[in-house]
C-alpha cells in the first residue's frame, strides 16, 4: 500500500491528538513538522471548570457527568495541546474507572482533573495518584480492603492492567501481598458515618485518607522483596520491576504506532522510560521509531466513536473556517440532556457503548475488531446528529471527493469509496457517506 | 490492537464440515439453506465478571461451606426434588423459577468445570473460555470457539446464523472465515439519522443503506484493516436486511408477520436492558425464519462481586431467574424442544469470603436449561462437585472436569460429534440430552 505525504502527515496528527483538524493538517509540510506541532505544549493548559461537590452520596445523578464530558470533548476538538488530549484519553482508558459503579460524577470529575494534571508528567506520580484516587478506591474496592479482610480487586488489576501486564512475572502470592499493602485507604463521603471524624483526621469531603488501624502492617513478600510495605512502598517495588516500564511502553507504542512493539523494542523503550518515568520522554522516543510513520502504521487502528465524533465536528466546517465553525462540542454535547433523558450526542455514544467515564470494564474501552460489530457500525450514523444543521457546502455545491475527504483528514481514497461519493449528488448525503466510509472508520 | 493475519490458520478449517457425518445439501458449508443442521438453537448466557457458583448451587451437607462463608453463606437455599438433586444441593433463594424448572426435570446442573493452572485474571481467563484453549495460548486476535464452529459450517453465507445480543461483539463468536451479527436491541440495526439529512428512513428513496454497502468492493483485501472494515460494512447491511424481515420492531418489518403473543407479553414486562430483555429478543429470533443456530447474550450484569455481594448477587440471580423464565414463556410450546440455554462465566469465586464479597476463583458450576417438552434436557446433576476441603494454594476450588466438556455438550446439541477442530481435542459431552 502506498501512502501519500498528506495522508502520512494526517496520520501523525491523528495519532498524536484526538482529531486531525483539516486546517491544521493543511498547514503542515512534513511528518516531522507534524510531530513537532503535535508535541508542542507551549500553549497554556486548559482549566477544567470546577464542579460543586455534592453534600451526600445520593445528591448527584450519573447524568450530572454530562458537563464534564462536554467540556472534555470540546478540548479534544479545540485544544492546541494536541498530545495532551491523546494522553488524557490514553490514561483514562489505562486507569479505567467507571461511573456505573462509582456513581458519583464529582469523583470522576476530580479524577479527570488529576489525570489531566499528570498526563504529560511522570508515570510514577500518576500511578501513585491513581492508587489513592477516591474514584479508583471506590471502583476497585480499595475502600473495603482492610487488614483481615483483604480485597484483591485493586491489587490484581494494578499488577495486571496498570503496571506489569498479564504474564509480566507476578504470581497470586504477589497479588495478595500487593493487596495487603494497599489496605487501609478510605474515602470521606459527606453525610456518611465517620465523615466528621475523617474530616478531623485531615480528609476533606470526598478526599481519600489512610487509616492505620485498617491497614495490614505485617511483613509482605512482593516480587521477591521483603518489607512491611504500604501502598506507596508496594508501588515503588512494582515500578522497580522491569516488566512495568516495558508493559506501559508497549501499550503506549500500540496506542501511538498502532502496531505491536517487538520484545526488543518494548525492552529498549521501557528501560529508558524507567530512568525517570517521563511520559513525554517516552512519547518522543516512540514517535522517533521509524515504525511510527511507516506505511504499516498508517490506518492500522480502528477509529473510536469518540474520535469519529471529533472528526465529524471538524469536518462540518469548510476549510479555513476554524475548528468550531460548524459545531462547538462543549455546547452541543452539554445540551444532550432533556429532562432525565440523554439525547443527541450523549444518546449516540450511549447507543454505541462508548461513553467517556463509563468504560465497560476495568480493561478499558473496546478496540480493534470489537468496534466493528454491526451494531456499532450502523450506529455510527447516529454520530452525525452532532451537526445541528446540514454541513456547509462550498460554492460548487456537491464537493469534489478529494476536497470532501480532506475535511475528514483522509487523503488516500480507494476506488470503491471514490465511486460511491462521486455518484451521490445530494451534499448532505455525500457528507454522511464520507463519514461512514471505510477510510474514516480506520485511523 | 492489530487484527493479525486472519486467515492463516483458518484456511485449514475453511473447508471442513463437522456437522453430521453425511452432510446433506442443506447443511454443507455453501448450501443455500443455512438453518441449523437439526433446526436447533443454542442460547448462551455469559455471566461476566465471574459468577459465584457456590452461592448459586449451594452445597447442603458440607459444614465447611458456612465456615468459609460466615456472612455470605446461603442459609435457606431452595430445596430441590431429591430424586434429581441427590439431596446434596439447593438453589439460591433468588432462583425460585429455575428451581421449579429443575424439579420438572429440565435443568442440568454441571459441577466442577475448570481447567489446569487456573488464570485468576478476568481477561486471561475469558481469553481461555472464549477461545476454548484450556490454559495455554488463549489470546486476543484468535478465533472464538463458536467462531471456529461457524468457520466450518456457515462461513459468510448467513450473517444471522449466529447472533450476539449485547453491547459489543463477543470474542467467542469471532471467526476467521465467518461473521456473526451483534445487536443490542430489537430495532433491527436502525440508525438515528440527523434531521437535516431529510431521509425518512434508512431505506427510503435511493437507499442510503444500499449506498453504504457499495463501499464494499467485489474483491476485498482482507489482509488490511481497511479491507476488513469494507467487508464488515457489506455484511452489516446484509444482516440488517435479513433482520428487517424477521424482527417485528425493525423499521421495515413485514407487518404481515406479527410477533407471537408470548414475545409481546414478555417484552411488555422487560423493557429495560436486562438479561430478560435480551432473552426475550433471543426468543423472538429463535421462532423467526432466521432460525439462528447460536444466540450469545453478554453484558447482562457485573458478577464481579468483590464487595457488597449480599445485596448484589441475589439481585443478579433474580434477574437471571426472570430472564430464563421470560425466554421460555416467550416461546410457543412447540418450540421448547428446539432450544437449549447454557451459562458460561470466566471463573467462579473464592470459597472463603473477604468480609463483604468474594475474590476471583476457579472451578464453577454451570446450567444447561431445556424447555418444557420431552426432547431437550434430561434434568439432574452432572460432573463432580469440587471439594471444599482440598483447596488449591490460593484457597480456590480444584476442578473435576474440563470446561470444554460443557462446550462439547452445547456443540452436540448443534449436531457436532467431533469437537477436536473446534476445541482442540475431542471432549466428551455430558449426557444431558434425551
Amino acid at each position: 500500500m502506498s501512502v501519500s505525504t498528506r495522508e502520512r502527515i494526517s496520520h501523525v496528527v491523528r495519532r498524536l491528538s484526538m482529531g486531525a483538524h483539516p486546517d491544521l493538517v493543511a498547514a503542515l509540510e512534513s511528518p516531522d513538522a507534524a510531530i513537532a506541532r503535535a508535541l508542542d505544549l507551549s500553549a497554556a493548559a486548559p482549566v477544567l471548570p470546577s464542579m460543586v461537590p455534592p453534600s451526600s452520596y445520593d445528591e448527584q445523578q450519573p447524568i450530572d457527568i454530562v458537563p464534564t464530558i462536554a467540556w472534555w470533548l470540546g478540548q479534544m476538538q479545540t485544544s492546541p495541546r494536541l498530545i495532551e488530549e491523546r494522553l488524557v484519553w490514553f490514561w483514562h482508558d489505562h486507569f479505567a474507572t467507571s461511573l456505573a459503579k462509582v456513581r458519583v460524577p464529582y469523583l470522576l470529575h476530580q479524577q479527570h482533573a488529576t489525570v489531566r494534571a499528570l498526563a504529560t508528567g511522570s508515570f510514577a506520580d500518576l500511578l501513585h495518584a491513581m492508587a489513592k484516587d477516591p474514584a479508583m478506591l471506590g471502583y476497585l474496592d480499595g475502600v473495603t480492603n482492610q487488614v483481615e479482610n483483604v480485597n484483591e480487586n485493586f491489587g490484581r488489576e494494578c499488577l495486571e492492567l496498570f503496571t506489569m501486564g498479564i504474564g509480566g512475572g507476578y504470581t497470586q502470592d504477589d497479588v495478595v501481598a500487593a493487596s495487603r499493602a494497599c489496605s487501609g485507604w478510605v474515602v470521606n463521603v459527606p453525610g456518611r458515618r465517620f465523615s466528621a471524624r475523617l474530616t478531623e483526621l485531615g480528609a476533606g469531603p470526598w478526599g481519600s485518607i489512610f487509616i492505620p488501624f485498617r491497614h495490614d502492617d505485617g511483613e509482605k513478600e512482593l516480587l521477591g522483596q521483603r518489607g512491611a510495605f504500604d501502598l506507596d512502598g508496594a508501588l515503588d517495588v512494582i515500578l522497580e520491576h522491569p516488566s512495568t516500564a516495558r508493559y506501559v511502553a508497549g501499550k503506549l507504542y500500540r496506542e501511538l504506532v498502532g502496531l505491536e512493539a517487538d520484545d526488543q523494542t518494548a525492552k529498549r523503550l521501557g528501560d529508558d522510560f524507567a530512568r525517570d518515568w517521563s511520559i513525554m520522554g517516552l512519547v518522543e522516543s516512540t514517535v522517533a521509531e521509524p515504525a511510527f510513520t511507516s506505511n504499516a502504521a498508517v490506518r492500522s487502528k480502528v477509529r473510536t466513536p469518540v474520535e469519529k465524533l471529533v472528526g465529524i465536528a471538524h469536518a462540518g466546517a469548510l476549510p479555513g473556517e476554524g475548528s468550531t465553525a460548524a459545531v462547538d462540542l462543549r455546547v452541543v454535547a452539554g445540551r444532550s440532556r432533556a429532562g432525565d433523558q440523554v439525547v443527541g450526542v450523549g444518546e449516540a455514544l450511549r447507543t454505541i457503548g462508548f461513553i467517556p467515564f463509563v468504560p465497560p470494564n476495568v480493561s478499558g474501552f473496546p478496540e480493534g475488531t470489537l468496534l466493528l460489530g454491526p451494531h456499532q457500525l450502523v450506529h455510527t450514523f447516529d454520530l452525525l446528529q452532532v451537526l445541528p444543521t446540514a454541513p456547509a457546502v462550498g460554492p460548487g455545491g456537491v464537493e469534489d471527493v478529494d476536497a470532501l475527504m480532506a475535511r475528514f483528514g483522509v487523503f488516500d481514497i480507494t476506488k470503491s469509496t471514490r465511486r460511491v461519493l462521486e455518484r451521490e449528488r445530494d451534499p448532505g448525503r455525500q457528507f454522511t457517506l464520507a463519514a461512514m466510509s471505510p477510510e474514516f472508520a480506520v485511523t | 490492537m492489530g487484527l493479525g493475519t486472519a486467515s492463516a490458520v483458518g484456511a485449514a478449517y475453511g473447508l471442513s464440515v463437522w456437522g453430521p457425518a453425511e452432510p446433506s445439501a442443506a447443511t454443507t458449508r455453501h448450501g443455500s439453506n443455512v438453518a441449523s443442521a437439526r433446526g436447533k438453537t443454542l442460547v448462551i448466557v455469559e455471566l461476566g465478571g465471574g459468577n459465584d457458583g457456590l452461592n448459586t448451587v449451594v452445597p447442603l451437607n458440607d459444614n465447611r461451606y458456612h465456615d468459609l462463608r460466615p456472612t455470605l453463606g446461603v442459609t435457606e437455599p431452595i430445596l430441590l426434588d431429591t430424586k434429581l438433586s441427590g439431596d446434596e444441593v439447593g438453589l439460591h433463594p433468588s432462583l425460585p423459577k429455575l428451581a421449579a424448572r429443575f424439579d420438572r426435570g429440565n435443568v442440568a446442573i454441571v459441577e466442577g468445570l475448570g481447567y489446569d493452572d487456573a488464570d485468576l485474571s478476568h481477561f486471561g481467563s475469558f481469553a481461555i473460555w472464549w477461545s476454548a484453549l484450556g490454559g495455554a495460548g488463549g489470546g486476543a486476535g484468535g478465533a472464538g470457539w463458536l467462531g471456529a464452529y461457524l468457520d466450518g459450517t456457515v462461513g459468510f453465507d448467513d450473517p444471522l446464523a449466529a447472533i450476539g445480543i449485547g453491547p459489543g461483539p463477543s470474542p467467542a463468536l469471532r471467526g476467521r472465515e465467518s461473521f456473526a451479527t451483534t445487536i443490542a436491541n430489537d430495532n433491527g440495526l436502525q440508525p438515528r439519522l440527523p434531521s437535516w439529512l431529510q431521509v425518512s428512513s434508512f431505506e427510503a428513496g435511493e437507499s442510503l443503506a444500499q449506498e453504504w454497502s457499495d463501499f464494499t468492493p467485489s474483491q476485498v483485501d482482507e489482509s488490511t484493516l481497511l479491507g476488513q472494515v469494507q467487508r464488515a460494512i457489506g455484511l452489516t447491511v446484509k444482516a440488517r436486511t435479513n433482520l428487517a424481515k424477521v424482527l417485528s420492531s425493525a423499521a421495515e418489518s413485514d407487518t404481515t408477520r406479527p410477533t407471537t403473543a408470548g414475545v409481546q407479553a414478555q417484552r411488555a414486562r422487560y423493557q429495560d436492558a436486562s438479561v430478560a430483555y435480551s432473552l426475550v429478543l433471543a426468543a423472538e429470533l429463535v421462532q423467526s425464519s432466521a432460525k439462528p443456530r447460536i444466540v450469545y447474550v453478554n453484558g447482562v450484569g457485573d458478577f464481579d462481586t468483590h464487595e457488597g455481594q449480599s445485596a448484589r448477587h441475589p439481585a443478579l440471580l433474580q434477574q437471571l431467574d426472570d430472564g430464563i423464565q421470560a425466554f421460555f414463556d416467550a416461546l410457543p410450546a412447540a418450540q421448547h424442544d428446539d432450544v437449549v440455554l447454557m451459562t458460561v462465566s470466566e471463573f467462579g469465586r473464592r470459597p472463603a469470603e473477604n468480609g463483604s464479597g468474594t475474590d476471583h476463583g476457579t472451578a464453577n458450576v454451570h446450567l444447561i436449561v431445556g424447555g418444557d417438552g420431552d426432547g431437550g434436557v434430561r434434568g439432574g446433576r452432572y460432573g463432580e462437585p469440587p471439594s471444599l476441603t482440598s483447596l488449591d494454594r490460593a484457597g480456590n476450588l480444584v476442578h473435576s472436569a474440563d470446561f470444554r466438556r460443557l462446550y462439547a455438550t452445547g456443540l452436540q446439541w448443534l449436531g457436532v460429534d467431533q469437537t477436536s477442530p473446534i476445541l482442540g481435542d475431542d471432549f466428551e459431552a455430558f449426557p444431558v440430552f434425551h
